[in-house]
């Protein structure tokens, strides 16, 4: 049975690109009914219609967005009662912006942390509306993807792993996590789709967190 | 057990990841993307003519690439890797603004872009368009030349052009 | 969440363990027996299904099995 209520809101905020201006959201401990509602309801049909229309454009089929046939609710059954599993998800305008699961038992590649305990990223994705690789207007909200970069690094550091977390990086998102989270790039993983592996190292996942908090 | 994450720092991220897409793992795998990106695959030349255009669009407009970013609505990092770099593939949307901008078919740079194939009744836009664009070779103010090169390329480009 | 407590007894050897791994991986001990949890969970998880777990030689690539329901 999937939870309709999340363990624990952090608020946080958004940037609404269209008027350029912050507006109250909330981070959810847990995904939980109402964002699967949200999934079905509403990411599922708006994808398809970008679809269609990248479709009609002819653009080729390789260079459609990753991510069209991840099935969360299929995903939060199989980890619903698992300790090693986490999930979170954003949610502004009552409606679920983002989405992602995290996985504790899985350890650090990099040269001088090797064995080390840290989060791993399973699973990140903005809703479609989110996105700018999609055709149409550009992306609504912005921010989405750093808080929940944010939300790991705390979870690491709660764990007690220091903040270090890892993820595979679909194709299109490579320069935000390289660029805007200023990962470490591990290169492109052959075990995994050949998707590019990012961690962070303790340091680093501090500095994320910190930069720009307070001023 | 909440976190810690203020309004500032919101505010922050969000202006850092403005442009930028986010997405990790796979739960399905699709076997058509087992490798990255696609612009290894794509002719280089039909994108250089295509960063050529730009360039030389812009700079006739007096815009610098933060200018016509800014008009474009459009990110300027991808205005800068559209004029510089050959491997660079853009997105659907920023040729869309461009070509709205410049008011040339948004069709025709997607085929030099290398997003869609040209048709092959008539790509011999690309090859006209490749041709002129070979023409013009340096980054200062538009000469006489280049504005004929221009001049060209904007008429092989336009929705209304009749091919040979 | 709300936590709760627990007593744990355990012996001089098992103590001795416990916190030579937490040296080693330079994690608490709540934090690397919550770990602990966490994976046995995960291999019971696998056994039920039917799965087996195996240990790996790098360089043979042979198998070992560790677990026998």
């Amino acid at each position: 049975m999937i939870a309709t209520t999340p363990s624990d809101v952090t608020p946080v905020w958004l940037t609404k690109r269209s008027i350029k201006e912050t507006v109250d959201a909330e981070l959810w401990h847990g995904i939980v009914d109402k964002n699967l509602a949200d999934w079905e309801a509403e990411w599922i049909p708006d994808l398809q219609r970008r679809l269609k229309l990248l479709n009609l454009q002819k653009v080729e089929r390789r260079f459609w967005p990753q991510s069209r046939y991840w099935d969360w609710r299929d995903k939060l059954r199989e980890i619903e009662r698992r300790l090693a599993n986490l999930s979170f998800a954003i949610v502004a305008e009552d409606m679920t912006q983002a989405m992602m699961t995290i996985d504790l038992t899985k350890r650090a590649r990099m040269p001088g942390h090797e064995g080390q305990h840290l989060v791993y990223i399973d699973f990140l994705e903005a809703a479609p509306w989110n996105r700018n690789d999609l055709a149409e207007e550009p992306a609504k909200f912005g921010g989405c993807g750093s808080i929940l970069i944010n939300a790991a690094i705390q979870q690491s550091i709660l764990e007690g792993f220091k903040g270090r977390i890892g993820l595979h990086s679909l194709p299109q998102a490579n320069s935000f996590y390289a660029n805007a989270c200023e990962m470490t790039d591990l290169g492109q993983d052959a075990t995994y789709e050949n998707l590019r592996y990012f961690e962070l190292d303790p340091d680093s996942a501090r500095s994320f967190i910190e930069k720009g908090k307070g001023e | 057990m909440t976190f810690d994450i203020s309004k500032t720092w919101c505010r922050n991220a969000g202006a850092r990841e403005d442009g930028l897409d986010i997405g990790a793992g796979v739960i399905a795998a699709d076997p058509m993307f087992t490798h990255e990106g696609g612009a290894d695959e794509s002719p280089e030349a039909s994108r250089l003519a295509l960063g050529r255009f730009i360039n030389l669009m812009r700079r006739d407009q007096g815009l610098s690439i933060e200018a016509l970013a800014d008009k474009a609505d459009i990110e300027i990092g991808e205005l800068l890797s559209l004029e510089n770099n050959a491997a660079h593939l853009p997105d659907v949307r920023t040729l869309y603004q461009l070509s709205e901008v410049f008011g040339v078919s948004q069709e025709k740079l997607m085929g030099l872009s290398g997003l869609t194939h040209a048709n092959d009744d008539d790509d011999d836009y690309v090859e006209e368009a490749v041709r002129y664009a070979a023409k013009s070779a340096s980054v200062e103010v538009l000469t006489e030349d280049e504005h004929e090169i221009l001049n060209g390329l904007i008429s092989v480009l336009s929705e209304n052009a009749k091919h040979k | 969440m709300s936590k709760k407590t627990m007593t744990l007894n355990l012996t001089e050897a098992e103590m001795a363990v416990l916190e030579e791994l937490c040296d080693k991986k330079d994690l608490s001990k709540t934090v690397l027996l919550r770990q602990a949890l966490r994976l046995y969970q995960r291999v019971e998880e696998r056994l039920e299904k039917g799965d087996k777990l195996f240990f790996e030689d790098e360089a043979s690539k042979e198998k070992a099995e560790i677990m026998i329901l």
